[in-house]
């Protein structure tokens, strides 16, 4: 089953000088359990082709299943809904709720969508991705890089959602830490998760089983090029 | 409530600012209970005061030069009447001719009208007189002594205590004698006024229908005043002092209602990138609607809260000072500014909040998290 399913998907981002076109008739096909890098230079579309599969942005043009669900013209309120459920996102900057201790911000996905148990099961993810049960008491500023990474790919798998995207994961972490946190998602994956990487790191590349290459809005290599 | 969690935290995380957003509503709050109580509790202060004379008629002649004996009778049977005759006359006064007011009035009327501050009252077809207050001082008059008015000379028995112009009698300058001897010096029939006291405020209306009724039936013999309508024409002025004076209490509001609005505008723009992240992994445009205005009803509440008690404190105080009485400020309609008080805090800060509260559920996720 492909849980990301994009059909001659165009962006175009109208800027003060002129239109910018972000995606270019872009068509791609993700199957479940798949775990994929997102790489180019920076302009080539690699934030909008992972916004848009992450439902925070809509296509111009062509259609776009997510989980199975087709999210073109669905509104506000249903977008959020599924990037509650279905999406989990990791960031360059970690992004913790910095008024949340850890366990809290695990826990915060939850809340929202009204799961049961979400103290106990808070604390299962934090020790499955590594990290001791006493460090989740604390706010995000008092935790390393690598322990905020880990509190946050907790986070993205607080409503076991059918993807992980995750923009520069190892962006702001030095290369020890980096490789801990591949290895961690690594794991994730084989545990049967899908997961998208946008990365200009080759290393990091690497640990993955495809890469979609992005020039000027259009896909190569292993994406259909059109 | 997460949201609620959030707000608390929020607030927390910038203390210094919280507090000085709370101290606005504080004062706002504390202007306007504290304002709002001190005019009502002057408002009460003055009604009560009125209230004595605001059950009182005066029935004046109209057409003749006096109330007949008759007419009075039929003004009895519908209240309590009082009545009066009266006369400017010249009198000498320790030696000293000056003009005075003349008072005949039955005996036992005198002290339902007027209070003494000594001597006694006349008795019973009494030929002596009382002095008003004013007289006495200018004339170093004492009890005992005697005043000159027509061929005779009245023992003064009693002095006045100070009432000021009335509306029914003024007594101050006047000498008041007992009906048998105003009759004895004047020789007069008829009255030239009588006071009507109707026991409830209320019933003014009914008995000056009655007495106009009974009196001006064939034509116009009587012509009835109410003081209830002067009474209520100072209760409005007073009513307007109050509303002067809460206006001064809204104004400090609104001025801490744009301030709350300035630190909701603040703590919007610092956090969007935190509201990106959160609308990112789901939160939804109410949630982060109710977050914002949860923060500004903490604000309003606890600073209405505060307002209102120390609102309370100062009118207590202005009570005290002022007006040397402190029983109005438990009167219901003092109690009632306290809470007006909170509500118009609460209210205030809510409606500052609602702006940015909007403002920051109506951004776009992608753009907010791209904000640094």
């Amino acid at each position: 089953m492909n849980v990301v399913e994009l059909v001659e998907v165009t962006k175009v981002y109208e800027l003060p000088r002129g239109s910018v076109k972000a995606l270019d008739n872009v068509t791609a096909s993700i199957e479940a359990g798949e775990f994929i890098s997102v790489m180019g230079p920076s302009g080539s579309g690699k934030t909008t082709f992972l916004n848009i599969i992450g439902c925070l942005d809509t296509p111009t043009e062509g259609t776009v299943d997510i989980g199975g669900e087709n999210i073109n013209g669905l509104d506000d309120e249903a977008l959020t809904k599924i990037r509650r459920d279905k999406i989990g996102f990791v960031f360059q900057q970690f992004n913790l709720i910095a008024t949340l201790t850890a366990l809290e911000n695990i826990e915060y996905p939850m809340i929202l969508k009204g799961v049961n148990g979400h103290e106990e099961k808070s604390k299962e993810l934090v020790s499955s991705v590594g990290l001791d049960e006493e460090l989740g008491e604390n706010k995000p500023n008092e935790l390393s890089g690598g322990e905020q990474q880990r509190v946050a790919i907790a986070r993205a798998l607080a409503n076991d959602p059918d993807i992980i995207l995750a923009d520069e994961p190892t962006g702001n972490l030095d290369s020890k830490t980096s490789k801990d946190i591949m290895q961690l998602l690594k794991d994730t994956n084989e545990r049967g998760k899908t997961i998208i990487i946008v990365t200009h790191d080759p290393q990091v590349a690497s640990y993955t089983k495809r890469t979609f290459r992005l020039v000027d809005g259009r896909i190569d290599s292993d994406g259909v090029f059109l | 409530m997460i949201f609620f969690e959030f707000a608390k935290r929020n607030l927390a995380r910038h203390k210094f600012r919280s507090v000085l957003a709370i101290l606005g509503i504080v004062i706002g709050v504390l202007a306007i209970t504290a304002l709002g109580i001190l005019g009502n509790s002057v408002q009460l202060a003055v009604s009560e005061q009125l209230c004595m004379i605001g059950n009182e008629l005066v029935v004046y002649p109209y057409g003749e030069e006096a109330i007949s004996e008759d007419n009075f009778k039929k003004i009895e049977k519908v209240a309590e009447a009082i009545p009066v005759q009266s006369i400017g006359d010249k009198a000498t006064l320790n030696g000293e001719s000056t003009f005075v007011m003349v008072y005949g009035m039955r005996s036992e009327d005198i002290p339902k009208l007027l209070e003494k501050e000594a001597g006694q009252f006349l008795k019973h077809g009494s030929l002596n007189c009382m002095v008003g207050s004013r007289l006495a001082d200018n004339y170093e008059l004492r009890v005992g002594e005697r005043a000159a008015l027509q061929s005779q000379k009245p023992r003064i028995v009693g002095i006045l205590a100070e009432r000021g112009v009335g509306f029914d009698i003024s007594p101050d300058n006047a000498i008041i004698v007992s009906d048998k001897m105003f009759d004895l010096m004047y020789n007069t029939t008829g009255y030239n006024s009588v006071i009507v006291k109707v026991e409830k405020i209320e019933d003014v209306e009914e008995a000056r229908e009655e007495i106009e009724a009974r009196l001006n039936k064939k034509e116009e013999v009587v012509m009835v005043m109410e003081l209830k309508m002067i009474v209520e024409g100072i209760k409005g002025l007073f009513n307007t002092i109050s509303i002067f004076l809460l206006g001064i209490g809204a104004i400090s509001l609104v001025v801490a209602g744009v301030s709350i609005l300035n630190v909701m505008m603040m703590s919007t723009v610092e956090r969007t990138k935190e509201i990106g992240v959160m609308r990112a992994i789901g939160t939804s445009k109410r949630g982060i609607l109710r977050m914002f205005l949860f923060e500004s009803l903490i604000l309003g509440a606890i600073g209405g809260v505060i307002g209102a008690i120390s609102g309370f404190g100062a009118g207590f105080l202005v009570d005290v000072l002022i007006l040397h009485e402190a029983s109005y400020l438990f009167a219901p309609s003092s109690i009632l500014y306290v809470f007006v008080g909170i509500a118009f805090g609460v209210g205030t800060s809510v409606l500052s909040g609602l702006y940015p509260a909007w403002r920051a559920s109506k951004l776009k996720p992608i753009e907010a998290l791209r904000h640094e």
